[in-house]
């Protein structure tokens, strides 16, 4: 099947994996700096638990785009690239913030990774199909959670709707990216390799929008312009690299234990 | 304690069945807000890599409680007849061994008070001789869903994780009677 990719096709998906992986590693790093600190340990451990599964989906990402680009090394692509190369969403790149910014955002990602992977799993590209399998029924109890948790806050206390609604005004103009499609992404549609990012944005909409709205949250505008596109980053990307990647810059050969 | 009110979220016991036909089993608790908070949670906690097919949470005020040691001290237990006859879920712990849990669900009753239900559960359920009792109201378990589509998200990426049993860690797991057999066995410990 991968013989059977022109090379425009694999440039394109090449793109599309790898935003897929950058989105889920730095989202990994910024819920993973929740570790210790989370309101409560069940909650702690449930968010590191969380956090370790998107660090395995990013797994699965760049295992499938190191299969189609000739061998990269997931590791030295997470560990050796400077910000301008990563192709990660600004949703994720933001500070974790609070516990309300840091489950909105997580209930957001995770509602769009379950509408592509669910959508993926028809992809012609049977690596893909397959791979997804994986990845759909943990997102489904991602989901579960998170949804839980923005209802909680939404329908909690002044405090908690308050910091809840928030996070929404500021978050939701920057899930917007997360369904701009990269470049050459037409193309891949038209195939059947990789879902249509406009049909899923409306999936999306539609079930993030009835959850939040009965979660006593108001759902901000949709932008009408553009979003920024995946080569440009917020301030905080560089900072969380320099952080992710201290001690994989101490060894240039890397080092086993 | 100086007063402090307390914070905490009210606590759930957590019951997990690892199989089909097996009983549910008390394996911990958490801190939780309501039952749906409560089973999201124990799921993250207890059945994240360990096989499971179903699980409860039971509010830890529901449960009456009795050890061998309090029927051996004859204390009195909480008269609570409320005159409705309901049904109880009866739970019990007859061995030391498996520590990881405490105990296990054996059948339910319909009594018109948790002290009935005791009573009714010793009647019914006399052997092996119970180390300890639980006893709460079949209404207040709540339970996970049997539907496929949450056994699929809840349970089934348990199987494919790796580090499944303590054993799997190579330094911890092993009994001291594995390097000395004059240590004594399991359930020394």
């Amino acid at each position: 099947m991968t013989d059977a990719l022109t090379p425009e096709l694999r440039l394109a998906l090449v793109e599309r994996l790898t935003a897929l992986a950058d989105d889920e590693l730095i989202l990994s790093h910024r819920d993973a700096e929740w570790v210790g600190h989370a309101p409560i340990l069940e909650e702690d451990i449930a968010l590191a638990n969380i956090a370790q599964d998107e660090l395995g989906h990013a797994g699965v990402w760049l295992s499938l785009r190191s299969a189609l680009d000739g061998g990269s090394d997931p590791d030295t692509l997470a560990f050796r690239r400077g910000a301008h190369e990563y192709r990660c969403a600004r949703l994720v790149e933001l500070p974790r913030g609070d516990w309300a910014f840091t489950l909105t955002r997580q209930f957001l990602f995770d509602a769009h990774e379950a509408v592509w992977t669910d959508a993926a799993r028809a992809s012609t590209y049977a690596p893909l199909a397959e791979a997804v399998e994986k990845i759909v029924r943990e997102e489904r109890f991602h989901l579960q959670h998170t949804a839980l948790w923005v209802e909680r806050l939404g329908l909690g206390t002044e405090e908690s709707r308050r910091r809840t609604q928030a996070a929404l005004d500021e978050l939701w103009p920057l899930a917007a990216q997360l369904f701009a499609p990269v470049p050459g992404e037409d193309a891949l549609v038209a195939a059947g390799i990789v879902p249509d990012l406009a049909a899923l944005r409306e999936r999306w909409t539609t079930l993030v929008t009835a959850h939040l709205r009965k979660s006593g949250l108001n759902v901000p505008a949709t932008p009408t312009q553009e979003p920024a596109p995946r080569t440009e980053h917020t301030e905080h990307l560089a900072d969380l690299l320099r952080e992710m990647q201290e001690v994989a810059s101490q060894e240039e050969e890397g080092v086993l234990w | 304690m100086t007063g402090r009110p307390d914070t905490q979220w009210p606590r759930w016991e957590v019951f997990k069945q690892d199989a089909p036909g097996r009983p549910h089993q008390a394996v911990g608790s958490v801190h939780a807000t309501d039952a749906d908070h409560a089973l999201v949670t124990a799921r993250t906690l207890f059945a994240r890599r360990p096989s499971a097919v179903s699980m409860w949470a039971v509010p830890d005020h529901a449960i009456l409680a009795r050890t061998q040691e309090q029927d051996e001290r004859g204390e009195p237990l909480p008269d609570l007849a409320s005159g409705d006859v309901r049904t109880y879920v009866v739970a019990r712990k007859t061995t030391h061994k498996r520590s990881m849990t405490f105990v296990d669900v054996v059948g339910t009753v319909d009594a018109d008070s948790p002290a009935a239900a005791l009573a009714l559960a010793r009647e019914r359920f006399p052997e092996p001789p119970a180390l300890a009792w639980w006893v709460f109201p079949d209404a207040a378990v709540a339970r996970t869903d049997d539907t496929p589509g949450t056994v699929e998200s809840w349970f089934a990426p348990a199987k494919d994780k790796t580090y499944r049993q303590q054993s799997s860690y190579g330094v911890v797991g092993t009994h001291a009677s594995k390097r000395n057999p004059r240590a004594g066995g399991p359930d020394r410990d």
